[in-house]
């Protein structure tokens, strides 16, 4: 589609969803469409054939049915914070529910809320403060990030170490299936029996249909709250506190590391939070609970990280100082942006014990391809951002950024890991799929999807490769070891 | 080995599952056989046996994480775990000799799940045969891990109905420094109130009714237990704050073990579930009716479950049918789920799980002629 054709059958489409939503709230041109050509990942670029943001859980049903009736696929999109590509609609109809805002109900008692999914996940945990209650998972985006779009990735944040990831904050959803059909997922006032379809439908990227609504469990807001830096010189050293704080038996509530690269880039923008600019890395470390005790762990923790060689180190004594300590850590990505035109954030998990080779290795992959790699990492979890800043329009420089990012996944693949722990397959990830899993797996997964969306019509061609999607049933017998590939 | 590569196990069940397949054989999946008794009345043709996969695969206590095939016993994984500090902490109910695999297909827990969630929480990768004789490795080996949709979740609790499970991954916890067990007379609507409004979480809170407090010796009436984990200045506290509840007194560890392993062998188990605010209502009603027909009940408080037994070895017709007018009953204001029933009552009582369109769909996926434990979810075999 050139930029200024629009197709006689787009037209059409739009003047039907404008029945429904508005004209304002259909974009067709191309001037309008380009805020939606990407989501936070740099590199991939799409344009839909037509956006629509409707603004009730009615016009989200009827818009859906409209799609259905038509057999027009579609992408589910928030806010578009998304690192995985997941929300790019190339040629086909964007459906954005950043309009769905709001929050249905609150119950103190249960400690739980219903939200709509354009919710902003900082907005949740704002709204339930009145009631000494936040909503635990908290991405880095969270002040941009809605519920539904956290519900899609299955997202985590630092604070997961202790309290989990969406999967084990939702209670049940309102899902719009693709083919306009309503259904209610979970029992949020009991048990459920039978096959878990809402764990299926968390992180399943925007591929299953649409979240109408979502019941999250709210935490309740801990007594007493410790922040501590510590300062290495060398990753290893800190990685060996954080193993060793972890076998203690000690639950921080986070674990975050930053190289010298990310304290760098950090210490020289405006977000700076007075991290030693010498340090090989930091760990930002949070303990929370109950008062009774925590001031022992403290101690404990503080006495693990020198005997693992920390430098220094220091604890939080007030509010604003942790939150200056933190902000360094949530404005990491921002200070790195502020340094190079384009910022491709990338997410891989290894195992925890497996951080230093790993983080040798990407030094090695960064020096091969002569980029600069800040990485950050929820310590605690194995789960790493190894981020590199470039000129996206310099072909060559973009060439060795993306060979040294399949190189650092595929390291962090032969490592025993996965390729993402929190930001999700989309199409970024694609091409790791079949390292990661064999095609009757594959398949598998394809055919869990065709039972949501049977024509294949919502955010297609994301998650799985197309070409798994096959008949799986009947594969020539496999063999264990060397030769099964499942 | 590589991560996608099939254990011989694996092959091996698929082998025995296309075989199967093709001669449209029913199969009921058995690992230690202590959940033949379980769910709805299964008439397999054959039994597909998995008790002989024990073993651990891989463990690396640094990574709290573990792998081990699916017939390996919660008890050896246990032992296994214990040695280096660290524990799965999963303890439904039953002997310790249920396997990793039953406990996840069944998606089984215990009064730990207050604290460390269910099996759903916990399980991070699987293989499974699925009824068609297709081996699939679901999950990693990693703690946090979005790739791919969920096939984890979706075996989870599935009752071996979609495929067989070969192998699992959970993810483990560090022992706490200290584990200490209180036991006090409390209100159920009491203990959610002050769970509630307590600072720290315990491990488990667990209220029993009278006759099973008795039969352990904790109390003469309904009991709470609650099991404090953490520094000792964390314990401390907790101590302190339970006093404010009830007089409480410390009792030995091991009453965890004995509440799981006290179920009968014939007995009717329903767990009643509800909004956690409401659970004194629902723990009032349930556990009064239960005792009165020789049962007994225990309620995971922070979960709004209460699980009721009622015994049922000399049942004959009359008493089953009671018990069907007092689970009728039990029914109303709460979500009832069985475990284990007469089989005369399966039918007449609980509607059939997983009969919605996508269950459907998803049960014709992996198992299209419903060769697997045909009947557990009690669609027509």
């Amino acid at each position: 589609m050139t930029a200024a054709a629009i197709s006689p059958t787009d037209t059409a489409l739009a003047a039907r969803l404008a029945e429904i939503v508005g004209e304002r709230r259909v974009l067709v041109r191309a001037g309008e469409l380009r805020s939606y050509e990407s989501d936070g990942l740099p590199g991939y670029q799409a344009r839909p054939s037509i956006a629509v943001f409707p603004g009730t859980r009615d016009e989200t049903i009827a818009v859906v049915r409209l799609l259905a009736e038509l057999q027009v696929s579609f992408v589910p999109r928030g806010a578009g914070t998304g690192l995985s590509g997941g929300s790019l609609a190339d040629g086909v109809v964007l459906l954005g529910l950043h309009r769905l805002t709001r929050i249905i109900s609150i119950d103190a008692d249960d400690a739980r809320a219903v939200v709509e999914p354009g919710v902003v996940n900082a907005s949740l945990s704002r709204a339930a403060a009145p009631y000494g209650l936040h909503y635990a998972p908290d991405p880095s985006s969270q002040t941009a990030c809605t519920i539904g779009g956290n519900v899609a990735e299955n997202a985590g944040g630092p604070h997961c170490l202790k309290y989990g990831v969406t999967l084990n904050h939702v209670l049940g959803i309102t899902a719009l299936l693709p083919s306009g059909e309503v259904v209610s997922l979970g029992n949020p006032e009991g048990e459920h029996e039978g096959y878990d379809l809402l764990g299926a439908f968390i992180g399943s990227e925007g591929c299953f249909g649409v979240a109408l609504d979502v019941t999250v469990r709210l935490e309740r807001n801990p007594e007493a709250v410790r922040t501590l830096l510590a300062d290495f010189s060398s990753v290893d050293a800190a990685a060996h506190a954080v193993s060793a704080i972890i076998a203690a038996g000690i639950v921080a509530a986070a674990m975050e590391m930053m190289d010298a690269a990310t304290i760098q880039a950090v210490e020289a923008s405006i977000y700076a939070a007075g991290y030693p600019t010498d340090a090989a890395a930091i760990l930002l470390i949070e303990l929370d609970g109950a008062a009774a005790g925590i001031d022992d762990d403290v101690a404990r923790v503080a006495g693990y990280c020198r005997a693992a060689g920390a430098r220094g180190g220091r604890t939080a004594t007030d509010p604003a100082e942790r939150a200056r300590l933190w902000q360094g850590r949530k404005k990491a990505f921002g200070a790195m942006g502020r340094i190079s035109p384009h910022l491709v954030v990338q997410d891989a998990v290894v195992p925890r014990t497996r951080l230093p080779s790993t983080l040798a290795q990407i030094q090695l992959i960064a020096e091969r391809y002569r980029v600069h790699v800040c990485n950050v990492f929820h310590a605690g979890d194995g789960n790493l951002h190894p981020n590199i800043g470039y000129d996206a329009t310099d072909p060559d420089e973009a060439a060795r950024v993306h060979e040294a990012m399949s190189a650092i996944m595929q390291t962090c693949i032969d490592a025993g890991g996965t390729v993402t722990g929190e930001h999700g397959i989309g199409i970024d990830k694609l091409p790791y799929m079949d390292s990661l899993f064999g095609p009757t797996t594959l398949s598998a997964m394809c055919a869990l999807r065709e039972v949501f969306d049977p024509d294949r019509r919502a955010n297609p061609g994301k998650v799985v490769p197309v070409h798994s999607c096959r008949e799986w049933h009947g594969a020539p017998a496999a063999r264990a070891g060397a030769g099964g590939r499942t | 080995m590589s991560a996608r590569a099939a254990t011989k196990g694996a092959v091996a069940v698929a082998e025995r599952m296309r075989a199967a397949r093709a001669s449209s054989t029913s199969l009921r999946i058995v690992g230690a056989g202590t959940w033949l008794d379980g769910g709805r009345p299964s008439d397999a043709r054959e039994r597909l046996e998995l008790a002989a996969l024990t073993g651990i695969v891989e463990y690396e206590p640094g990574d709290l994480t573990l792998t081990a095939l699916a017939g390996t016993s919660l008890e050896e994984l246990a032992r296994v775990t214990a040695a280096e500090g660290q524990w799965l902490p999963l303890d439904p109910a039953g002997a310790s000799g249920g396997t990793i695999g039953a406990t996840v297909a069944t998606a089984s827990w215990g009064p730990l799940a207050s604290a460390y969630g269910t099996p759903r929480d916990q399980v991070l990768g699987c293989e499974l045969v699925s009824g068609t004789g297709d081996i699939v490795r679901a999950g990693g080996r990693v703690v946090k891990n979005v790739a791919g949709f969920d096939l984890v979740r979706l075996m989870t609790g599935a009752w071996g109905t979609l495929g067989a499970l070969t192998e699992v991954t959970v993810r483990l916890r560090a022992r706490p420094e200290v584990d200490r067990t209180l036991a006090l007379e409390a209100r159920a609507e009491d203990a959610w109130g002050w769970l509630r409004a307590a600072t720290f979480s315990p491990l488990a809170a667990e209220l029993l009714s009278p006759a099973v407090a008795r039969g352990m010796g904790v109390g003469a009436n309904a009991t709470l237990l609650l099991r404090i984990g953490g520094n000792a200045g964390l314990a401390r506290a907790a101590a302190e704050s339970a006093a404010t509840l009830g007089e409480a007194r410390e009792v030995d560890g091991g009453v965890w073990t004995a509440l799981a392993t006290s179920e009968p062998r014939e007995a009717a188990v329903v767990r009643l579930s509800t909004l956690p605010s409401r659970i004194g209502a629902l723990w009032d009603r349930a556990s009064a009716v239960v005792e009165r027909v020789g049962g007994y009940a225990h309620a995971t408080i922070s979960r709004g479950v209460v699980r009721c037994v009622i015994p049922t070895a000399s049942a004959g017709d009359e008493e089953i049918a009671r018990l069907r007018g007092l689970l009728t009953t039990l029914r109303v204001d709460a979500t009832c789920i069985a475990e284990r029933l007469p089989a005369s009552l399966w039918r007449s009582l609980m509607p059939a799980a997983a009969s919605d369109p996508l269950s459907v769909g998803v049960r014709n996926a992996f198992d299209p002629d419903h060769l697997l434990n045909p009947g557990i979810f009690g669609e027509p075999s």
